[in-house]
């Protein structure tokens, strides 16, 4: 169990390093968001889309103030850059699922509303998609709670 | 009992190395008045930020020190970095990584002391200005002229001989005409011609198939394949077999030769440089170097100097290794008593440059509590000489034969049992080649 390497290698943008780290870490420590938050990323990067859908579910259901808020200084969020290379790449395939829900889920830890757009993309895509609409309503419910909070 | 944490802080404003610790999300949480001071940084402004946005070290995303201490367990020590200061430049440090552990063992964070080497790269740098051309210390005139020529000849590929006693400088002058040449960027390989067997040293040199001797298990390629296109530094080369060196002649005047065990004619594009250490007329008349292998080596002939012709570099040397010394040994000594210096100047230098190199450091390493370097500390050899030797009659080889038994007595302390022990020869035996190179005393 190494938080801390997996904190480091995260923290170098090395996240196919980092993913092994902060996996060992969850494994024994289940419910620390501050390892979801980060391995939800890391798995984007790599490629294991599933993996990263099945923390980000966690977390959301847990705390999704917790990966809203995050801060691109004060938490070394890196997804501000990560969703400019990614929507600027042309290599990627944009009309596939798994586009479509990494940055569903990268957009969430900037903007709420890219965020919703890209998963209601991915339910077109594939309607039947495990727990979409879970995922949809949760962060439909967050912005009308924030909506009213507001007025 | 414990340390309160107030007084820890105390403790560690008051020493001279910069400190700072993270906690294990790599956000500092400590940083001392010695690291302010280095890097400009004012504490309120760094606690609570990531390390990396702070300091900006290349190593930062690549060989985080701590990542380093968390992967191998060993802490790391004088590591070479550098970090960002408080105007946005970069400053030289040597620093120190230790992981912090919680009582059940599990990392909570890290620590980091370091201290400003910008002073020492200083030192680096005035020295690489002392340096005369490529690495070379010459002020003489026998050396500018030899620099001089190394210029003149940076744009053509004919071979070039290098003469000169043991320790004077032939391989860097074969590396500042490689460095200089055209090929500068083509590779460079050199090899000692007098350390191999001469059925090795053709399979070294020109490469073997398998089977073509006992040991030859695989096909392997010689020294002149892989130079293709680049330079190839012949050292000794006086010592090669007289069958090599008409096939060393073959590449020269043709470029062409055969690996070992194979009929195969392959091309290759080499500059040759060689060089010896022994009297090459003589090796001519005695038919130990063949005539033709010699013209066609010698096209462009460097004789370099003994140390004893060209003393006026001397003073520059003593100066040049002082510093170098001073650095790597980290201590101030950068005088040499008056007296001390006197007997460096008229010493006959034998073993040349490397011999006076030998000795600075033997003074350096015996000087202690003091900045300047006393004839006392000078080696037995030389506070045991006498100027009146008559060192010109002296023949190369005895020369260095003199030189290496030197070494080794300074290195055995002049424990005559050890050194015989070292060369597995009887204590009479060295005594009686103690007195043969005058070294008896």
């Amino acid at each position: 169990m190494n938080e801390m390497l997996g904190n480091q290698y995260f923290m170098a943008r090395n996240y196919s390093a980092a993913q092994i780290h902060l996996q060992e870490f969850l494994n024994s420590n289940p419910n620390n968001k501050f390892a979801k938050r980060k391995i939800i990323i890391c798995y984007t990067q790599t490629g294991k889309m599933e993996d990263a859908y099945k923390y980000f579910i966690e977390l959301i259901d847990v705390d999704i103030d917790f990966i809203v808020n995050a801060h691109p200084i004060h938490d070394d969020c890196p997804c501000p850059e990560l969703v400019e290379q990614i929507e600027n790449q042309n290599n990627l395939n944009k009309d596939s699922l798994d586009y479509q829900l990494m940055l569903g889920m990268i957009w969430l830890y900037c903007d709420v509303e890219k965020s919703i757009s890209y998963f209601l993309t991915a339910k077109e895509i594939n309607p039947d998609y495990p727990r979409i609409d879970h995922v949809i309503n949760k962060i439909l419910n967050y912005i009308s709670t924030k909506q009213i909070q507001k007025k | 009992m414990s340390i309160p944490d107030n007084l820890k802080d105390h403790i560690l404003d008051s020493i001279a190395e910069g400190v700072f610790t993270v906690d294990k999300n790599f956000k500092i949480n400590f940083i001392n008045k010695a690291a302010e001071k280095i890097t400009g940084h004012k504490r309120e402004e760094v606690i609570g930020r990531f390390c990396k946005q702070i300091f900006r070290s290349e190593f930062c995303f690549t060989d985080c020190p701590i990542a380093t201490v968390l992967k191998t367990k060993k802490n790391l020590y004088d590591f070479e970095s550098s970090i960002q200061v408080s105007d946005g430049s970069q400053k030289p440090i040597k620093l120190n990584a230790a992981v912090l552990y919680n009582e059940m063992e599990e990392p909570t964070g890290g620590i980091i002391s370091f201290r400003d080497i910008s002073e020492f790269e200083a030192i680096s740098k005035s020295l690489l200005k002392d340096l005369q051309f490529q690495g070379m210390i010459g002020h003489s005139k026998q050396m500018q002229d030899i620099f001089d020529l190394i210029e003149e000849i940076a744009d053509s590929n004919a071979p070039v001989f290098i003469h000169g006693e043991s320790g004077t400088g032939k391989e860097l002058i074969a590396n500042a005409i490689q460095k200089t040449s055209i090929r500068k960027d083509k590779p460079y390989l050199k090899i000692n011609c007098s350390v191999f067997p001469s059925n090795l040293l053709a399979s070294e040199l020109f490469g073997h198939i398998k089977g073509a001797f006992t040991d030859a298990i695989k096909d392997r390629i010689g020294r002149f394949e892989i130079a293709d296109k680049g330079t190839i530094f012949l050292d000794e080369v006086a010592e090669m077999p007289l069958q090599m060196q008409i096939q060393l002649l073959r590449v020269l005047q043709e470029g062409t030769f055969e690996r070992v065990g194979e009929s195969l004619t392959r091309f290759t594009d080499v500059r040759v440089i060689a060089a010896t250490n022994v009297e090459i007329k003589d090796a001519l008349k005695k038919g130990k170097f063949r005539e033709d292998l010699f013209y066609r080596l010698n096209v462009i002939p460097i004789y370099l100097p003994p140390l004893r012709e060209h003393k006026n570099d001397i003073i520059p040397l003593v100066k040049h290794f002082l510093a170098k010394f001073s650095i790597y040994y980290k201590k101030e000594i950068n005088e040499i008593e008056e007296h001390a210096l006197d007997l460096l100047l008229k010493y006959s230098w034998p073993g040349n440059i490397r011999e006076l190199e030998n000795v600075i450091e033997y003074a350096f390493v015996r000087t202690n509590k003091s900045t300047v370097i006393e004839i006392s500390k000078l080696p037995p050899s030389l506070t045991e000489f006498s100027p009146s030797e008559n060192v010109k009659q002296q023949t190369f080889s005895s020369n260095k034969e003199r030189t290496d038994m030197l070494v080794l007595l300074e290195k055995f302390k002049w424990n005559k049992t050890d050194v015989a022990k070292h060369l597995r020869i009887g204590r009479t035996t060295l005594w009686r080649k103690l007195k043969e190179l005058n070294l008896n005393s």
